[in-house]
């Protein structure tokens, strides 16, 4: 353990080394004993970290700070939480719910359509049943701009243009494809032999998914539903483009601060914290689930 | 009315044909065992049997009631599986009355069931555990018991023993013994191991290629196989065969390729000059001194009960059982002699038993 680790030598040639002077040595050791007690791979990720996370810290410091000293240079002020009470004063409020019941839905149905099909596609042998999953799978290979135009004159002749109802479609749409594809990896790794043993118990097939392989499926359910919300919930592109007024999201809502007259920073700080909030907690709650939802099925249990 | 009566099941996958025209009774009752190698059938025709397998053509009859359509849950059948199938997120309780849950029996009644299960099969103690806490052999004593919970009008055995260490597969076969002892409920064992279904089952059904080769009581298959592929399944170590031809005129002979003669019993003369397998069990050979012929030892076993012996004998490589202790080397000398009312005889082409 300890030739891994430079301080640790820089420690052993430190007290190795010869003692003419008596208090010199003794003082040199303790700083190498010092310099050896810090873990450097420590201090390492703790700087990578700061450096990722400063944009992140500097909105959320922003949106804390008086009005009148929104780009002061010193770190010590005393916190308002203003610019949040006039944001839910606004019509963020608003857009904030909006995005909130049109994640939710769009992923609600993801699931409701998606998780019965990947376990179709997962235990049904028919055969088309590689070609359909790929076919799932391409909706996710172009690149979002390339549908704007066909979706936006479907929306225009549908009347579902600055609808909740049609970006709750548009993001069904993208989220099946993940649904799809990450709930069959964690079905896959569910041994048929449950299932059976299910049905010889007394379930129908129905009885079986739902007593036995769903509970099993439930923390890789939870980390797609998280998935799906979380993109759901940053897309800025389509809610730009397929809303105006009444079914604006809160990305979008945010650039409505960048007026003419000015440019509202602190109500900009305030509502990107606000959208962050929902993305950290979620994902902090269930990061242990989305490691593992991402490598499923890799390694035999 | 037999319990199970299976009418020429026909089962393919593709283009495979896995199982070709198996008829079989069962009674009430019965330990039957189903055996043959790998590839042979044995467990699709199990799962054909529960319901998890559709049949091509075909009658199930349970009980006198047709069940080729029936879905497993209507069948009333137990199974357990090689590799137990039991639930990871259930409780050893949970696991043992979830089919008494799903057929709607109040809770204080399912509790008192599973206890009654769980204390003949030792698992009172373990019964808020979560499978992963078990060990193998207690993993496979919540599967029987999940099976015998339900009362069942039959068990079905997948390979049940084959994840488990030889002792504990020793003790388990014991169990499951004494359990259809105490329940006497039809069984159908599925194993690829012959000292199973030998120590097991009233009645040993060998499958081979999707045919019954064979049906009947382990020690009627061992004394009279009905042909060259049931002598040489049954049996540990198996029969030896040599090949020749028959000289059943005057004393009946029978001439090995390599032109050593070998004694038999009585053999009709119509059988004369035909072309046959020799067929001796390793523990019905005699050292003969006067009588005997060479045989060349290769390797010699010794197991505690009994010696082992490979050897070179008549232009084949045999192996030969001895009860007693023999004091035999590689490179010894023997001089052996087949028991001739222990010789079974079967066609060369054919294999099936002549004598």
């Amino acid at each position: 353990m300890t030739t891994n680790n430079p301080g640790a030598q820089a420690a052993a040639l430190a007290h190795a080394g010869p003692g003419r002077d008596a208090g010199q040595p003794r003082f040199t050791a303790a700083l190498a004993r010092r310099i050896a007690a810090i873990d450097w791979r420590v201090c390492a990720a703790l700087a990578l970290l700061l450096a990722v996370m400063f944009p992140f810290l500097w909105l959320v410091q922003l949106s804390l700070r008086p009005a009148d000293d929104l780009f002061g240079e010193s770190l010590l002020f005393v916190p308002s939480l203003d610019s949040f009470r006039s944001l839910l004063q606004g019509d963020f409020l608003a857009s904030l719910i909006n995005s909130l019941v049109v994640s939710t839905a769009s992923t609600g149905l993801s699931l409701l359509i998606g998780v019965p099909a990947a376990y179709a596609l997962t235990r049904w042998r028919f055969r088309a049943r590689r070609r359909i999953a790929l076919w799932v799978l391409v909706t996710r290979m172009a690149p979002p701009i390339a549908f704007t135009i066909p979706f936006y004159l479907a929306y225009r002749w549908s009347g579902l243009l600055d609808t909740s109802l049609g970006l709750v479609i548009v993001y069904l749409t993208f989220n099946l494809a993940i649904v799809i594809w990450l709930m069959q990896t964690y079905f896959a790794s569910i041994p048929q032999a449950l299932e059976e043993a299910a049905y010889i118990d007394g379930c129908g097939v129905w009885g079986a998914f739902r007593r036995v392989t769903l509970p099993l499926t439930a923390p890789g359910l939870a980390a797609t539903a998280v998935l799906c919300f979380v993109f759901s919930w940053n897309d800025f592109f389509y809610a730009l483009i397929l809303t105006r007024t009444h079914a604006t999201t809160a990305p979008v809502a945010i650039v409505n601060f960048l007026q003419y007259e000015g440019w509202e920073w602190s109500k900009i700080a305030a509502a990107g914290t606000l959208v962050m909030l929902p993305v950290v907690i979620f994902t902090v709650l269930v990061r242990s689930y989305l490691v593992r939802g991402m490598t499923a099925g890799s390694v035999k249990d | 009315m037999p319990a199970l009566s299976l009418r020429n099941i026909r089962k393919s996958f593709g283009a495979t044909a896995i199982l070709r025209d198996i008829s079989l009774d069962i009674d009430e009752g019965e330990f039957i065992a189903l055996v043959g190698p790998s590839g042979c059938g044995k467990s699709t025709l199990l799962r054909i049997i529960a319901g998890l397998e559709p049949l091509d053509s075909g009658d199930i009859d349970l009980a006198g009631k047709r069940i080729n359509d029936a879905t497993p849950r209507d069948r009333d059948i137990a199974m357990v599986f090689q590799n137990y199938a039991l639930y990871p997120h259930m409780t050893v309780a949970q696991n043992l009355g979830f089919s008494l849950k799903l057929a709607g029996r109040k809770p204080a009644e399912v509790s008192r069931r599973v206890e009654e299960v769980a204390r003949p099969l030792g698992l009172a103690g373990l019964l808020d555990r979560r499978p992963r806490q078990l060990s193998g052999g207690q993993r496979q004593r919540v599967a029987m018991g999940r099976a015998i919970v339900r009362n069942p009008r039959a068990f079905l055995f997948d390979e049940p023993l084959s994840n488990l260490d030889a002792k504990l597969r020793v003790q388990m076969r014991t169990e499951i013994k004494a359990l259809h002892q105490r329940l006497g409920t039809t069984t159908i064992y599925v194993t690829h191991d012959q000292v199973e279904a030998m120590t097991m089952a009233d009645r040993i059904v060998v499958l081979k290629d999707g045919v019954v080769e064979q049906a009947g009581a382990p020690l009627a298959l061992y004394d009279r196989p009905g042909n060259a592929f049931v002598a040489g399944f049954v049996g540990s170590p198996s029969m030896n065969f040599i090949a020749g031809r028959l000289q059943a005129n005057g004393l009946p002979r029978f001439v090995a390729d390599d032109g050593t003669l070998l004694p038999l019993g009585p053999v009709p003369s119509a059988l004369d000059g035909r072309r046959v397998l020799y067929g001796v069990r390793p523990e019905h050979f005699a050292i003969d001194e006067t009588h005997g012929i060479g045989a060349r030892v290769d390797v010699v076993e010794p197991t505690g009960s009994e010696t082992h012996i490979a050897l070179r004998f008549a232009g084949h490589d045999i192996i030969v059982a001895f009860r007693n202790r023999i004091g035999a080397r590689p490179g010894d000398h023997l001089l052996l002699s087949p028991r001739p009312e222990h010789v079974h005889l079967f066609d060369a082409q054919s294999g099936l038993r002549l004598n």
